[in-house]
């Protein structure tokens, strides 16, 4: 009986010994640094100060020109806009977007920088605003 | 082995046995028989002047002890007109209708001092208090002090408050139209007419228009006079009608006394107090009902919440409802 316990005891320390956690570093955000190379911009989002988009319609994502082209509708208070990025999986954004952002000077496009989760790779995506052009 | 598990399980058995719980008998409570009494506020939300505190105040005594003869509240400041103690006790119907009884004869107010007295045997009882909040208790605290008194001799009494009554003032379903009463003046909370308009161009803080344009929304808009003009298509202003506002567009913020008693959001003093439109634009195009906008007027005087009650695109018609705090 004794015997018994102790192998199974033993066969379950083998198993979780097995199956553990790979032990990944940790950046200075306190997010894990994987082995993701992939660095993209996969989805863009633009809220107003109601928290209602003011995109007319999806923005266009250019992964390899690494530009976001997004129209608002005519009357949008160009200076204080929300920006959402979708990232690709264990990816982050730099500068982190943490108040509203004025977008009212559009010769000067606004960008951020897409770090990937391996945090080796960089890409900075640029984001054109244009607006609804009235009839 | 088998043996040393088998031995613990009985000694085990034993101990469980022994610290056993004991049953304790039961006892039916005994109901207190002196007066006593207890109360709750109804009402939620600021207390904004115009409006009702409302409470319920209970009072009972033990059954063939006596019976309530009067109820009364006393508020530190004295409720405006319409302040008054429901004369009748409420029960509820199977269909959850509330129902009243006549229990008192109707509630005198005299000064602060609200008291009704009881017409019928009653040893039990809970009445409703409503205090229409008084224009010179804004900004002010309120308390309330309850009591019963019973035919035995015996007097209770409960204090509530105090309250704080907010220094906001609100006005409700104001009708904007495209076509006639299109200029609306934050300092008065009224609209106006082009000719009344002009004779208050000084106060005019907004204009109101409808606009179906092809290719864009624009739809029900309020914007500054000083807007640029591409936001007020086709309007010619009164003369004298230029002030300026920041205004700011606002979703999912329905306050409950702007939206009829609809909805559990309340915009209160402090919201005003910390209100930043410093980046605001001076127009708000799109308005849909149930959406709102923060205003500030020129001159910093006022701040206001102005919430888009409903929108008539064939009338061409904006209903809204606004609280209007004064900053200075």
């Amino acid at each position: 009986m004794e015997r018994i316990i102790k192998i199974s005891l033993a066969l379950i320390i083998i198993v979780f010994a097995g199956i553990r956690c790979a032990d990944y570093p940790i950046d200075e955000d306190g997010l894990l640094i994987t082995e993701r190379a992939e660095c993209y911009v996969s989805n863009f989002e633009l809220l107003g100060p109601d928290f209602q988009t003011v995109r007319t319609k999806a923005a266009v994502i250019d992964t390899t020109a690494q530009t976001i082209n997004v129209e608002v509708f005519w009357g949008t208070d160009l200076k204080r806009l929300w920006p959402q990025f979708s990232l690709v999986t264990d990816a982050k954004l730099d500068p982190k977007i943490t108040t509203w952002v004025d977008f009212s000077n559009l010769t000067t496009p606004k960008q951020w920088t897409v770090i990937a989760g391996n945090r080796k790779v960089q890409k900075t995506y640029t984001v054109y605003v244009t607006v609804q052009t009235k009839p | 082995m088998q043996r040393k598990y088998s031995n613990l399980i009985w000694v085990m058995a034993f101990v469980m046995l022994f610290v056993a719980c004991q049953e304790d008998e039961y006892a039916l409570p005994e109901a207190k028989t002196q007066l006593q009494n207890d109360c709750i506020k109804r009402s939620i939300g600021p207390n904004v002047a115009g409006l009702d505190i409302e409470f319920v105040y209970a009072a009972a005594l033990g059954f063939g002890k006596g019976k309530l003869t009067n109820m009364q509240v006393e508020a530190t400041i004295a409720g405006a007109a319409g302040t008054f103690m429901e004369h009748h006790s409420f029960y509820t119907l199977p269909n959850g209708k509330d129902t009243g009884i006549v229990v008192a004869s109707p509630s005198v107010t005299v000064g602060g001092k609200t008291e009704v007295t009881f017409t019928r045997d009653t040893v039990a009882a809970a009445l409703r208090y409503y205090y229409k909040i008084p224009e010179d208790a804004r900004g002010k605290s309120v308390s309330f002090t309850f009591s019963a008194k019973a035919s035995t001799g015996e007097t209770v009494t409960y204090k509530m408050g105090p309250y704080t009554i907010a220094n906001m003032e609100m006005k409700r379903n104001i009708v904007l139209s495209d076509n006639n009463l299109a200029y609306f003046s934050i300092a008065d909370m009224t609209a106006y007419n082009a000719a009344d308009a002009a004779a208050n161009a000084g106060k005019i803080d907004l204009v109101y228009l409808y606009r179906a344009i092809t290719g864009i929304t624009f739809n029900h808009a309020l914007v500054a006079p000083a807007a640029d003009a591409d936001f007020r298509p086709g309007i010619t202003l009164p003369a004298g009608v230029s002030n300026n506002v920041k205004i700011q567009r606002t979703w999912a913020l329905r306050d409950r006394h702007l939206a009829n008693l609809q909805y559990g959001i309340y915009v209160d003093d402090i919201d005003f107090q910390e209100l930043n439109l410093s980046d605001a634009p001076n127009w708000a195009i799109n308005l849909r009902a149930e959406s709102g906008a923060w205003v500030e007027t020129a001159d910093g005087k006022y701040r206001a919440y102005i919430y888009v009650n409903s929108v008539n695109n064939t009338a061409r018609t904006m209903t809204i409802s606004i609280k209007r705090y004064t900053v200075k």
